[in-house]
């Protein structure tokens, strides 16, 4: 649905943030984008909404190109959630403040009520209707940010380091939420630094390092190479992927901690973790 | 201007509203504002501050229209816009071309005014860019969820309303957390020192002598 070719962009007086960045995005993916800080991520999100316009090369969205449609026309297709969700909340509920796109759009008041009402179940906020957003917790008003881009009914979700500032359940609670918006098939481009979240979450990664995509392909083949050092492109191995390599029988297979201690069980001959009564 | 002493920048500036207070007539008004575009654009900040000047020149437009139902007088009504325009050019002019700390020091080591009103005075003056930056990214999340802006400069004003509620609390969240910080780096403390050049040279005095002589020329011509 997504196509970016050959993009570059460069901010005044800086080198460039992207250089000739080719991708294309299918409906449906679970996607994650890595890669140092500055290395160009952000900048690579933000031409793809049309907040940004690149230097050079095209971004395609469903083969029109995306400068014909300007940001708020895209916003139909591709959501985007920022980093600081304060930045996304200006009004005094939380119906309200996820009605704004809807009001933006030709809908009747019938389908801008559907759209709100299935935004708030959709990220379990439908008791948080009345409440007043910015006095919600960090994770709330996060699920605030992504129920005001689902209200738009995107089928492109991009979230720019979501789990920033979270505690761990609440990781898990986003993570949740995503896969299940995932398996509705709405199509999720996740940028983070968290590894492990990556491997576990995603199926497919884009790596960039100094404004050049230096990776596009399945995230566990990104962990399992181990020639592949991708230290140097400020990547950690998840411990995962790190004790899986060490066991070369099981390591083009395992994503989370949890699926290594099912083939770890499996290689004994035992149950997995999830029978009653397994241990590891 | 970035080559003048912090001092003589602020005070340039101020003496250039007393200018804007003391005339009345739109064409030296426009004259004044002429004048402090070219600055900007000498200085390299004309590029980075067109989008605000033009949303600048809305808001005082605005303000001009917006007497004329009163009756007062169209001169009169545009001289009031131009003087919003030409204040607050001033200010943003100051401000691309003059480094905030050597304006505390200035103001320590040559006006000598007590550091915690130094401090407070420019700290409410980097308030300015930053509002703009918040005010730019909460309407970029705007744009993200299908907000078109209006080329009607009225719907406009409207739309930038509903964010003046958020951003006020983000600001007063913000200076909260920095007189915190303040506190625990021993803001207030023992008696301090500053490092910035912020010495009068001769090209300031000449600036000076020459903004004295122009503001007896207002006085006596007004």
């Amino acid at each position: 649905m997504l196509e970016i070719m050959e993009v570059s962009f460069s901010y005044p007086g800086q080198l460039p943030a992207l250089k000739e960045v080719s991708l294309s995005i299918a409906a449906g993916e679970f996607i994650g984008l890595a890669g140092r800080n500055g290395s160009g991520k952000t900048t690579l999100t933000r031409l793809m909404v049309g907040l940004t316009k690149p230097a050079a090369g095209q971004v395609m969205l469903d083969g029109k190109p995306a400068k014909d449609c300007g940001p708020a026309v895209m916003a139909r297709s591709v959501g985007y959630v920022f980093q600081n969700p304060d930045r996304q909340i200006f009004r005094d509920t939380v119906a309200t403040e996820v009605a704004y796109g809807p009001e933006q759009m030709d809908w009747s008041e019938t389908e801008r009520q559907v759209a709100v009402a299935n935004a708030l179940l959709m990220t379990g906020l439908t008791e948080f209707a009345d409440a007043y957003p910015r006095g919600l917790a960090r994770s709330f008003r996060q699920r605030v940010a992504i129920a005001s881009a689902l209200a738009l009914k995107p089928r492109l979700l991009i979230l720019d380091e979501p789990t920033s500032g979270q505690d761990e359940e609440e990781k898990n609670q986003l993570m949740k939420l995503l896969g299940e918006l995932n398996r509705q098939g709405i199509g999720v481009i996740l940028v983070t630094h968290d590894m492990e979240l990556l491997l576990e979450h995603t199926r497919r990664t884009i790596v960039l390092h100094h404004g050049e995509k230096v990776y596009d392909g399945p995230t566990i083949e990104l962990f399992a190479d181990p020639a592949r050092n991708v230290g140097i492109w400020g990547l950690r191995v998840p411990d995962a992927a790190a004790i899986a390599g060490k066991l070369t029988e099981i390591r083009a297979t395992v994503r989370s901690v949890e699926e290594l201690a099912d083939c770890i069980q499996q290689l004994r001959g035992g149950k997995t973790h999830e029978e009653p009564g397994a241990s590891v | 201007m970035k080559s003048l002493a912090p001092l003589c920048n602020l005070i340039l500036t101020i003496v250039i509203s007393v200018w804007t207070v003391l005339i009345w007539d739109p064409v030296q008004l426009a004259v004044m504002l002429a004048a402090e575009i070219a600055l900007l654009a000498y200085a390299g900040q004309l590029g980075k501050l067109a989008k605000a000047l033009f949303s600048l020149m809305l808001v005082a437009g605005f303000f001009s229209v917006i007497q004329l139902p009163f009756n007062v007088a169209v001169p009169v009504a545009i001289a009031s816009g131009l003087k919003m325009m030409v204040m607050t050019v001033a200010v943003l002019l100051m401000l691309g071309t003059t480094r905030l700390p050597s304006l505390t020091a200035a103001l320590v080591s040559q006006a000598k005014i007590p550091f915690e009103y130094a401090f407070m005075f420019t700290s409410a003056l980097r308030f300015m860019p930053d509002f703009i930056a918040e005010s730019h990214a909460v309407q970029e999340a705007q744009i993200c969820r299908g907000y078109v802006q209006s080329r009607n400069p009225l719907k406009r004003i409207v739309a930038y309303a509903a964010l003046v509620e958020p951003m006020v609390l983000r600001a007063i969240t913000r200076s909260d957390t920095m007189a915190m910080s303040l506190e625990l780096r021993g803001f207030g403390g023992a008696r301090r020192t500053f490092t910035q050049q912020i010495d009068f040279k001769a090209q300031d005095y000449m600036v000076l002598t020459f903004l004295a002589a122009v503001t007896v020329v207002v006085i006596l011509y007004r």
